[in-house]
């Protein structure tokens, strides 16, 4: 690889992800084509795309994102609002940090999602249900990068400040926090990420709400090529607010 | 605060907290304040605990799932470790595939299961592939990561000593890199335990998920209560013995 | 081990000339371990006269470290005080000026925004705050690094906005811990010229901790020797080399033999260190 030129070798691997893929989707309508996969089992791939069209232009895919992503809104503001307040709290205090951290990292391995059904009783079949599942599921990964993100801040940072007599809560918002912003973040973004997967898996499972609800429906009605067209712009929804929210992560942590 | 005996403090504090939270729960399933039974008395959870432990249901349930699980890890997390090692190991194929890995990892995967329900049926067959769907990305991921930040100094010692592949395998690579496996192993297990119950839920006739699904439609709260108590915990015991066995530190995410 | 201050062989322990604005007066700072009390710092006093640079200069261990923290006020001296001129220190004080050891400049703010950052907490007006921060960004030479970040400057570099930092809030006293220990050999010798000229042109009276006796021959009017724990001033050696001092002074025959003094001095305290770290280690069975 070494002795290619530069401009060749950086656009390499690129092509060959996107060739790998496109042949992926070739092969896989010519083997449907050929009969040798059931198309009622795996729709053409030329038909989802075409499906594509459809989806978005009768299945309001419009207000289905909007309704997704207002929860996912609701539900990214709970999440850093309480995880980085919870988290300065406990890093304030030292012995509730002890007594907590491994309970909070032991929620973090919990399957949390799986409260939705205890969740449809007590909010009901609503968006209540799915904010809060999202919610959940968010906060625990928040909280611990808040509290490590504190406990990371230099010493000798809060020595400066104390050596310019700072008050505790200037050593708090002048030092304290700014330093550990970055890893809030990081816990932040890692916080949402979770939210959003558990909000559209929800709005799957109990069939309400935004884009989830679209890939349940098209199941249901057994529409085939249409249903792997959503999955796949759910997909695409996704990984573009992944890919978002990575570039603000770096932009933010650039600026920082 | 920190005079004294810490330890003790801590001991203490945990028992106030977790006093604190059991009382305030109990005031509020007595006040009637809530829709009846949405928060039902420690007294009638512990009895559906209880109940739980001599159900014989609930054993084949928990050992349905736990199978499934576990095939689910095996698959998906040796489909996963290859995947990884041949991106990790070769920088053009780490560099054209490896992003559709990274971005695809944090996507719901339980969108799939309407066509993994056409591909393996509606069987454990559909559960133990949403497992193995959910583990293959993190797994894949961190042995990429992992094989790539091997020292490359370990590399080049063994190669001085004429390692044979197989010895560079089994002397170099694998234990440079079993802190990332078994981190692999760790969050691959949390997500396969996510994959497989939710899928349950969604449509099944047996395992965890279902009969949290069951007691959902009998609106049986206590039984939920103590099914989802169980299951957190057990959950949570096994990502603490992975980070135990891998001297890993359970509050690392 | 009570009240022995200092100068066993005499030399001298207040200022050489002119008014000491800070006095150091017999400070003692123990530490409470499982086992044993340690004292870090046994009945330490000295003064540090107008414009003067003293440099406190002992093995690792000896309580140097301890010592800044206490005359910056960070630590609490279990006994005596700290006086600037004729003032009681009690606590953190814009008379006395810290520079720490470690990266210390805020990642988060440009260059500008830290030299600015005490003035700021102060409640200084805006436009005053720019001329300062200019002025002391040209002194340490970092003329047009308003806007980098730190992450964009060399160590030393950094070093230098942390000095800027401390002297733009107009300390009597700048208080230096090690400034120069995370740099490089070159790196230190330019920043220690760059140093001595800003103090020069500040007549900034200057308390220096150092390990390295290069360092502190190379800066200073008066070099205080400090044995190996307890930490007591072993003693004070006067630096009559000829200012305006640059790095090329460590070329000449007077330099090293005030090294070899300080030396000489130094060696038992400092094996006597090592012998006691090597005591610490947990040994192989």
């Amino acid at each position: 690889m070494a002795n290619r030129p530069l401009a060749e070798a950086k656009c390499l691997p690129a092509a060959l992800g996107l060739g790998g893929l496109a042949a992926v989707l070739a092969l896989t309508e010519m083997l449907i084509r050929l009969g040798w996969v059931n198309r009622f089992i795996v729709p053409l791939p030329s038909e989802v795309f075409v499906s594509f069209e459809r989806i978005i232009l009768e299945e309001n895919v419009l207000s289905r994102f909007l309704a997704t992503a207002g929860e996912a809104l609701a539900a990214a503001f709970l999440v850093s609002l309480t995880g980085v307040a919870l988290g300065a709290f406990l890093h304030r205090h030292r012995l509730l940090r002890r007594a907590c951290e491994s309970w909070v990292a032991g929620l973090a391995a919990a399957p949390l999602v799986l409260l939705y059904p205890l969740f449809l009783v007590i909010f009901g079949r609503n968006a209540l249900t799915i904010v809060m599942i999202g919610f959940v599921s968010g906060l625990p990964p928040a909280i611990l990068k808040t509290v490590e993100g504190f406990a990371g801040t230099p010493k000798v940072l809060l020595d400066v400040g104390r050596s310019f007599s700072l008050s505790p809560s200037q050593l708090f918002w002048k030092i304290a926090f700014p330093s550990a912003l970055p890893v809030i973040f990081v816990g932040v973004r890692l916080g949402l990420m979770f939210s959003l997967i558990n909000i559209v898996g929800v709005e799957f499972l109990i069939n309400f709400g935004g884009l989830g609800q679209l890939v349940n429906e098209l199941a249901e009605r057994y529409d085939l090529a249409a249903m792997y067209a959503a999955i796949c712009f759910v997909i695409l929804v996704s990984v573009f607010f992944f890919i978002a929210s990575e570039k603000l992560e770096r932009w933010l942590l650039r600026s920082a | 605060m920190t005079s004294g005996c810490p330890a003790l403090g801590v001991g203490l504090l945990r028992l106030a907290i977790l006093g604190t939270i059991l009382l305030l729960w109990e005031a509020l399933a007595r006040s009637g304040l809530l829709f009846r039974d949405v928060v039902p008395s420690l007294a009638k959870i512990a009895l559906a605990l209880g109940h739980l432990g001599t159900d014989p249901d609930f054993y084949r349930n928990l050992r349905g799932t736990a199978a499934e699980v576990g095939v689910s890890l095996a698959i998906g997390g040796s489909i996963g470790v290859a995947a990884g090692l041949l991106l990790g190991g070769s920088r053009l194929l780490g560099k054209a595939f490896e992003p559709y890995i990274h971005y695809l990892g944090p996507t719901p995967k339980i969108i799939f299961f309407p066509v993994m329900i056409m591909w393996f049926g509606i069987g454990p067959g559909s559960k133990i592939a949403m497992g193995a769907l959910s583990c293959f990305f993190p797994v894949a991921l961190i042995t990429a990561a992992g094989m790539r930040q091997i020292d490359e100094v370990l590399i080049r010692v063994g190669r001085s000593f004429r390692a044979r592949p197989w010895q560079m395998a089994t002397k170099i690579y694998f234990p440079a890199m079993r802190y990332p496996l078994l981190n692999g192993l760790r969050l691959g297990f949390g997500v396969a335990v996510i994959g497989v119950l939710l899928a349950e839920t969604k449509m099944s006739n047996q395992g965890l998920g279902f009969m949290v699904m069951q007691s959902y439609s009998q609106f049986d709260m206590p039984g939920m209560y103590a099914l989802l108590l169980v299951v957190f915990a057990l959950a949570i015991l096994v990502n603490a013995t992975i980070s135990r066995l891998g001297g890993l530190d359970s509050t690392q995410h | 081990m009570t009240g022995g201050s200092a100068g066993e062989d005499g030399s001298t322990v207040e200022a050489a000339g002119g008014t000491p604005v800070l006095r150091v007066e017999n400070i003692v700072k123990r530490f409470v371990t499982d086992s044993a009390t340690v004292t870090a710092v046994d009945h330490v006093s000295f003064t540090v006269a107008q414009g003067e640079v003293l440099s406190i200069i002992g093995p690792s261990g000896c309580g140097k470290s301890t010592l800044f923290n206490v005359i910056g006020g960070l630590a609490e001296a279990d006994e005596g005080r700290v006086v600037v001129e004729g003032r009681l220190m009690s606590g953190p004080d814009p008379a006395i000026g810290m520079v720490f050891q470690e990266e210390s400049t805020f990642p988060w703010r440009t260059v500008g925004d830290n030299v600015a950052f005490a003035l700021e907490v102060a409640g200084m007006a805006r436009a005053e705050r720019t001329k300062r921060v200019r002025h002391y960004l040209e002194l340490v030479g970092l003329k047009g690094f308003e806007q980098h970040h730190p992450a964009q400057l060399s160590g030393g570099m950094r070093q230098r906005v942390a000095i800027a930092r401390t002297l733009a809030f107009g300390p009597k006293v700048l208080l230096m811990d090690e400034p120069f220990a995370a740099l490089d050999e070159q790196t230190r010798l330019l920043l220690g010229d760059k140093v001595l000229q800003i103090q020069q042109e500040l007549a900034q009276t200057t308390l220096l901790i150092t390990h390295s006796i290069a360092e502190a021959v190379q800066l200073s009017d008066r070099v205080l020797v400090m044995t190996y724990r307890p930490g007591r001033v072993k003693r004070i050696v006067d630096i009559k080399l000829p200012r305006p001092r640059t790095a090329e002074i460590i070329g000449s025959k007077d330099f090293g033999l005030y090294v070899a003094e300080i030396w000489s001095d130094l060696r038992g305290e400092a094996s006597l260190g090592m012998k006691d770290a090597e005591a610490h280690l947990p040994q192989a069975e």
